[in-house]
């Protein structure tokens, strides 16, 4: 499983293209299997994203506060080696299930991750080290468990990651106004060529600042226009996952008030694709609500100590399934 | 003009003034007269090349009937709706609130023309929002072929399809000239179709705005200028459909207007720049999509909005878009309505009549 590393090549062999970075859909195509997918641990989740998050998109993903903090764990980094991130999920309150992503996207390519680095962005001033460090444990014991199963006959590979490497492959960014926050981004290009290996950039609620500060709406929709061209070149260039994290406010049309996603309808347009979180019930599920290529569906997931799991009734029968492939 | 060796000259006012006739008759008097109407010919020329030739209305009718042809949507009801499809020499803008399904009815087409008509389809993508493995379903649901030779059909329909990733205007109005020279020097490979998916996003960051403080593009721009690039990225892609034969397809979105109702985003200017305006509304939570057409140059709306909507449905899954809802007879339902109504359009009489027979 290669990842491509090199910005856009110039296309030679395409007799329309006349201009660097054009492709046909078939050269699209055949890149489009070498590309590898995050996984998001769940396997439902999993599923409905196509197996993961894929890289050179843009995904938003939002929900009410609370939705999915307690960890659904690492229990399917054996199950993700689907390895599609399918993962955007906007989570507003779920800081584990942002923390996972970062940590997720540093499995190494043998286990099915892309063993790569990942970029964070805290505008709200959440991230909380421990919890990262646990998942990074629970990941790591997941990844010697799937050694064990699947290499009885050979002598175990000798499992290099430690849970403090892991911690230490997140570049992480506080940010606290608006204008560091556009800088921020701006300052993003450089870094990424930089670091090469740098393959996900999670925004922890790109929409707080933007929520009070702004007086001016018409300045407000210019620059998160701008902001979210910037993010797109960024993913396709580069080719990293961008997953956006949004919050969500209340929503008065045709008479009746429901919740959608914050910043507006002109920011709806600025993700290639969107995950909304909510309560079913008493189960958190995920839908997708846009997509270029992924028909709307929607699955529950759970957050345990580990992180994000399924819900715990299919997790056991999934995991033999695997262990017998 | 010097192209006399009797000192004689037609000044450039007279040549300018009269006719073509008055200045051969000028020329007659005068003992050098061929030469002379040779040079008037050859200076007429010149001019002519710096501006757009003179059509009267029968060059025009020629040039729409027999050049400008009608592109498939590859869904019965889109087609039905729009009389043939899309026309080639128009600009057609899908308006529609996030996840109505612009894209898809883009990615629909594109691979529709792609298959059908010999020629390339290019793609121009803002959002990353191309996707060939969606190019791939729908061209192996469009063909009907056994498996080993519906592979190569998709491969060579999907290298007829270019997608350039565009993220700012000045990028694609850069990629558009050249684009046009490319078109006007070589006769080469024709191009069908180009899309714009989405032009809106390109444009909301520099329209408006009162000046400097903005992003580092209305730094650069102004005020006034993010309005001017919006209009003459609008009279370019129409000149290209008009003048190369193809059809143009934006993508806009909507913000909202008075009353919490929504309304198309880039404001009233951009509002009379596409010739097709056709609108895309989705129930929540459901896969069935509608579309109205908003603006079209000859189409009744009337005639054609009977029932209110048309519908067509997204089959997101693992088909193309298809054709649902009440059974339509076609054929039935126009006579039904050719003998209760007077058109107004007259050439869309006569499309309507072709297309029932």
């Amino acid at each position: 499983m290669t990842v491509l590393d090199t910005p856009l090549k110039p296309n030679i062999n395409c007799q329309n293209s006349f201009h660097v970075g054009a492709q046909t859909a078939w050269e699209m195509l055949r890149e489009e299997d070498m590309l590898t997918r995050i996984t998001t641990s769940c396997a439902d989740l999993d599923n409905i994203l196509g197996g993961g998050i894929s890289c050179k998109e843009v995904t938003e993903i939002g929900g009410v506060p609370g939705i999915g903090k307690t960890q659904l764990g690492y229990v399917f980094a054996i199950l993700g080696f689907c390895i599609n991130l399918e993962l955007l999920l906007l989570l507003r309150g779920n800081k584990n299930y942002r923390i996972q992503l970062a940590v997720n996207v540093q499995i190494p390519a043998h286990y099915g991750g892309l063993g790569g680095k990942a970029i964070y962005i805290d505008t709200e001033g959440s991230f909380m080290v421990e919890r990262a460090m646990q998942i990074a444990e629970a990941c790591v014991k997941d990844m010697l468990e799937y050694d064990g199963l699947l290499r009885k006959d050979s002598q175990a590979r000798q499992l290099k990651m430690q849970p403090k490497e892991l911690l230490g492959n997140i570049f992480y960014f506080r940010i606290c106004s608006y204008t560091e926050q556009i800088a921020m981004i701006n300052f993003l290009e450089k870094f990424v060529s930089e670091h090469k290996d740098v393959k996900v950039v999670i925004i922890d609620s790109i929409t707080l600042h933007f929520r009070q500060d702004f007086d001016d709406m018409a300045l407000r929709t210019r620059v998160l226009s701008g902001m979210a061209l910037k993010l797109m070149k960024l993913a396709k260039t580069f080719s990293l996952a961008v997953v956006l994290l949004n919050q969500v406010t209340t929503k008065y049309s045709e008479g009746s008030f429901h919740l959608s996603l914050a910043l507006g309808d002109s920011w709806s347009h600025a993700c290639t694709n969107r995950v909304i979180l909510y309560w079913n019930g008493n189960e958190r599920c995920a839908y997708i609500d846009k997509s270029p290529s992924l028909p709307s569906a929607s699955a529950p997931y759970s957050v345990t100590a580990k992180g994000i799991r399924s819900l715990a009734s299919n997790s056991k029968r999934l995991k033999m399934m695997q262990a017998l492939d | 003009m010097a192209n006399t060796q009797r000192n004689f000259m037609v000044p450039i006012e007279d040549l300018l003034i009269h006719d073509l006739y008055v200045l051969v008759a000028l020329a007659e008097q005068q003992s050098d007269s061929e030469r002379l109407k040779q040079g008037i010919t050859q200076v007429l020329s010149i001019i002519d090349g710096q501006h757009q030739p003179w059509l009267n209305g029968m060059d025009l009718l020629e040039d729409a009937q027999q050049s400008k042809h009608l592109l498939s949507t590859g869904c019965e009801r889109i087609d039905f709706l729009l009389q043939g499809g899309l026309r080639e020499g128009h600009l057609t803008e899908l308006v529609g609130p996030s996840s109505s399904g612009k894209t898809q009815v883009c990615l629909q087409v594109a691979s529709n023309v792609a298959k059908e008509y010999s020629g390339s389809v290019v793609f121009f993508d803002t959002g990353n929002s191309f996707s060939p493995k969606r190019i791939e379903q729908i061209v192996g649901q469009l063909s009907d072929h056994s498996d080993i030779e519906s592979n190569k059909l998709i491969e060579q329909v999907m290298n007829n399809i270019v997608c350039h990733p565009v993220f700012d205007i000045f990028t694609l109005l850069d990629v558009l000239h050249q684009l046009e020279s490319k078109l006007r020097s070589q006769g080469g490979s024709k191009v069908r179709l180009l899309i714009v998916d989405s032009i809106s996003s390109l444009i909301t960051p520099i329209l408006g705005g009162s000046g400097a403080q903005d992003t580092d593009l209305l730094v650069l721009c102004g005020e006034s200028a993010g309005h001017a690039l919006m209009i003459s990225a609008g009279f370019l892609l129409k000149e290209l459909a008009r003048r190369h034969n193809l059809s143009a397809v934006v993508t806009n979105h909507m913000v909202s207007g008075e009353g919490g109702t929504l309304k198309p985003a880039l404001g009233e200017s951009w509002k009379s720049m596409p010739h097709v305006r056709l609108h895309l509304f989705r129930d929540s939570k459901s896969s069935i999509c509608n579309m109205s057409i908003l603006r079209h140059p000859y189409i009744n709306l009337q005639l054609i909005i009977e029932d209110g909507w048309l519908t067509f449905e997204i089959e997101r899954k693992y088909k193309i878009l298809s054709s649902r809802g009440p059974p339509m007879d076609t054929k039935s339902k126009l006579e039904y309505r050719l003998k209760h109504w007077q058109p107004v359009a007259s050439v869309g009489n006569n499309y309507l009549e072709q297309y029932a027979n």
